[in-house]
């Protein structure tokens, strides 16, 4: 043997030896993590420090009403045990929570906490109890391809409260549906998962993800300003004021053109 | 016409030798108009304000054909398909409906001013005088047609033939009967009859058809042919969801399972209560076991005026009707506690199917759904 080729088997020899060790390693790593018992109780799902800064947000905005351990305050705030992510992402993204005051209906405004904000305050909620998650799409992944499916989903759970096309409606005692205008599909999709306020929960085995998807495919074509080939929507509120327009501009036509026919030229 | 003497019309020979100006005064005048101005609105031929009025009553023509070519082209070639917003291509198709209007619209409308202008630039615009008669018909006229009148009746015998009478009398008077019967018929027999039929007003489509048949609750998912029958785990708590009547015998008759879907006294309303609002519910006599646990089966249709009462509030277990604001308590056996509905809302009794695991009807409603049922009971 040359003193080339020692060493070049003693290279590999500490090659082979390190791959020993480190399938070794991965073996155990394997059988602790097939072998530890699961813990038994929700455990946080975000890093240390988002559950940290979660609290911190807590601690600052929802603490008054829904109490120090989200046990709830009576006539104030409900509890937040296992309400889950998704119900927090609906409440403080459309900018429900938090709630200026108690009123019949908490009505939407501009977002009070920052996305990071949220994010942490979703993990920390998360946390404790667990309850609804968000799904792992957002925004246009959430959009179906089938809006006419969706339509007839959205005629048969949705239109008695929000309208055909999403106007909204009244509901009791100072309470209504409201529109959907301006509303992200994950906020949709949140909403219809969580049912918040007054709204009914559809889980996804009432209303699988799909037919989620193609509901939201269906308010998105016709809230935002679509669905509107004459212009203006004239309040979206179908013949009524669809009549009285017509009714108001064509007698106006009718007359003006009326006069120009009898008029001596 | 009395002002019309034979001596003012002309003999054979002076109607040949008559112009055709003649004529036209003539003609006027036998109907009681004189023509007091008759103008010719271009004078002068040829000048250019007689031109520039000709090309404006053509400039409409031709923006009429140019209109109804354009719509001929929007119809044929423009983009028609459904085209969903937020995709490529929807705002060409969201404009094929208003050009097929405004093209076909201009067309029309610029035709019609063009005939206008036609008339208001080029047609005489003349003034005539016309007499007005005023009283009535003459004692000759009036006179004259009572006999007229009463010889006819004379001449056609009718007086004296009674078979041709009575006959006709029985033929008009049959007929007559026939469509009374058409008219009245329907509010003769009594549609509510004591039947057994799953289709009679006594019954809805939950009824069952044989003993021991099941009746599944399904789903509606937007195609009319899928069956999807409902677990209880579907629903979270605070849900509800709209199920209608499935027979197993049905899974592959595709008209009875759309028409499932659409008989109007199928809807029911599946409400899972939470569970701290179920220990709080006040139950009907009579149908304390019509619930399963949590789940309680409402129909949809409201008992005032069969609107679909579908807006259920989740956190205050109420159940509104969009069409007269009533409200239902689902806690208390849906009664009505606010609005124009007196009756609760008909309440079906439902189980789980041990073999399946899916809801069933335990049988039909036992109250009549719907409002205003006739001597009602409950």
């Amino acid at each position: 043997m040359t003193k080339k080729q020692r060493s070049h088997t003693k290279g590999r020899r500490r090659i082979a030896g390190l791959l020993a060790l480190g399938f070794a390693l991965m073996t155990l790593g394997l059988l602790y993590s097939a072998l530890a018992p699961q813990p038994q109780v929700a455990q946080a799902q975000g890093d240390p420090a988002a559950l940290r800064r979660g609290e911190q947000v807590y601690n600052n905005t929802c603490i008054s009403c829904h109490g120090t351990n989200l046990e709830g305050v009576t006539d104030r705030g409900p509890a937040l045990i296992g309400v889950g992510e998704a119900s927090v992402y609906f409440q403080t993204a459309t900018g429900r929570m938090p709630a200026t005051r108690q009123e019949a209906q908490i009505e939407r405004k501009p977002a009070k906490l920052s996305p990071e904000d949220i994010d942490a305050l979703m993990a920390f909620i998360q946390s404790k109890g667990g309850g609804t998650t968000l799904p792992e799409e957002s925004g246009k992944q959430l959009v179906g391809d089938n809006p006419a499916r969706g339509g007839e989903l959205f005629r048969l759970n949705c239109a008695s409260c929000h309208n055909f096309t999403g106007r909204g409606g009244a509901l009791s005692s100072g309470k209504f549906a409201p529109k959907l205008d301006g509303v992200s599909e994950t906020e949709i999709y949140a909403a219809m998962l969580v049912g918040p306020q007054n709204m009914p929960t559809f889980s996804d085995r009432q209303l699988s993800p799909a037919e989620k998807k193609d509901i939201i495919a269906y308010v998105k074509s016709v809230t935002d300003g679509n669905n509107n080939p004459g212009g203006n929507p004239i309040g979206g509120l179908g013949p009524q004021s669809e009549g009285l327009i017509a009714f108001i501009v064509g007698m106006a036509a009718l007359v003006g053109i009326t006069l120009w026919i009898g008029a001596k030229s | 016409m009395s002002s019309n003497t034979p001596q003012d019309l002309p003999s054979d020979e002076e109607l040949a030798q008559m112009s055709r100006d003649d004529l036209v005064k003539l003609g006027a005048k036998l109907d009681g108009v004189e023509l007091v101005e008759y103008p010719d609105p271009w004078p002068v031929k040829g000048t250019r304000a007689e031109k520039r009025a000709e090309r404006a009553v053509a400039l409409w023509f031709l923006i009429a054909a140019l209109a109804g070519f354009a719509f001929i082209g929007v119809f044929l070639f423009w983009p028609h398909a459904y085209t969903a917003p937020n995709t490529d291509g929807y705002f060409a198709y969201s404009l094929f409906t208003p050009l097929l209007g405004a093209t076909l619209g201009l067309s029309v409308l610029a035709v019609g001013i063009g005939a206008l202008m036609y008339t208001k630039k080029f047609i005489p615009h003349e003034v005539a005088v016309q007499q007005r008669n005023d009283s009535g018909s003459s004692e000759l006229d009036k006179a004259t047609i009572l006999a007229e009148l009463a010889d006819a009746g004379d001449r056609s015998t009718i007086a004296r033939r009674s078979l041709i009478k009575r006959s006709a009398g029985l033929g008009a008077g049959a007929m007559g009967l026939g469509i009374g019967v058409f008219a009245l018929g329907g509010l003769v027999r009594d549609p509510w009859a004591q039947t057994e039929s799953k289709d009679s007003l006594w019954h809805t489509g939950w009824k069952h058809d044989k003993p021991g048949e099941k009746v599944f609750l399904r789903r509606a998912t937007g195609h009319a042919h899928e069956v999807s029958l409902v677990r209880p785990e579907d629903l979270s708590a605070g849900a509800m969801e709209t199920v209608f009547p499935f027979r197993e015998s049905e899974r592959e008759d595709e008209h009875a399972l759309s028409k499932a879907l659409k008989r109007s006294d199928n809807p029911v309303m599946l409400i899972r209560l939470r569970s701290e609002d179920g220990r709080k519910v006040v139950k009907h006599q009579g149908q304390e076991d019509f619930n399963y646990g949590d789940y309680y089966a409402y129909t949809k249709i409201c008992s005032h005026l069969g609107c679909p009462t579908s807006l259920y509030e989740d956190a205050t277990n109420r159940i509104l009707c969009p069409c007269h604001q009533s409200q239902f308590d689902a806690l208390a056996y849906a009664k009505p506690i606010f609005g124009p509905a007196t009756r609760k809302l008909a309440q079906l009794p439902i189980a789980v199917d041990e073999e399946t695991g899916y809801f069933i009807a335990r049988s039909d409603f036992i109250e009549p759904v719907g409002p205003a049922f006739w001597e009602r009971k409950s």
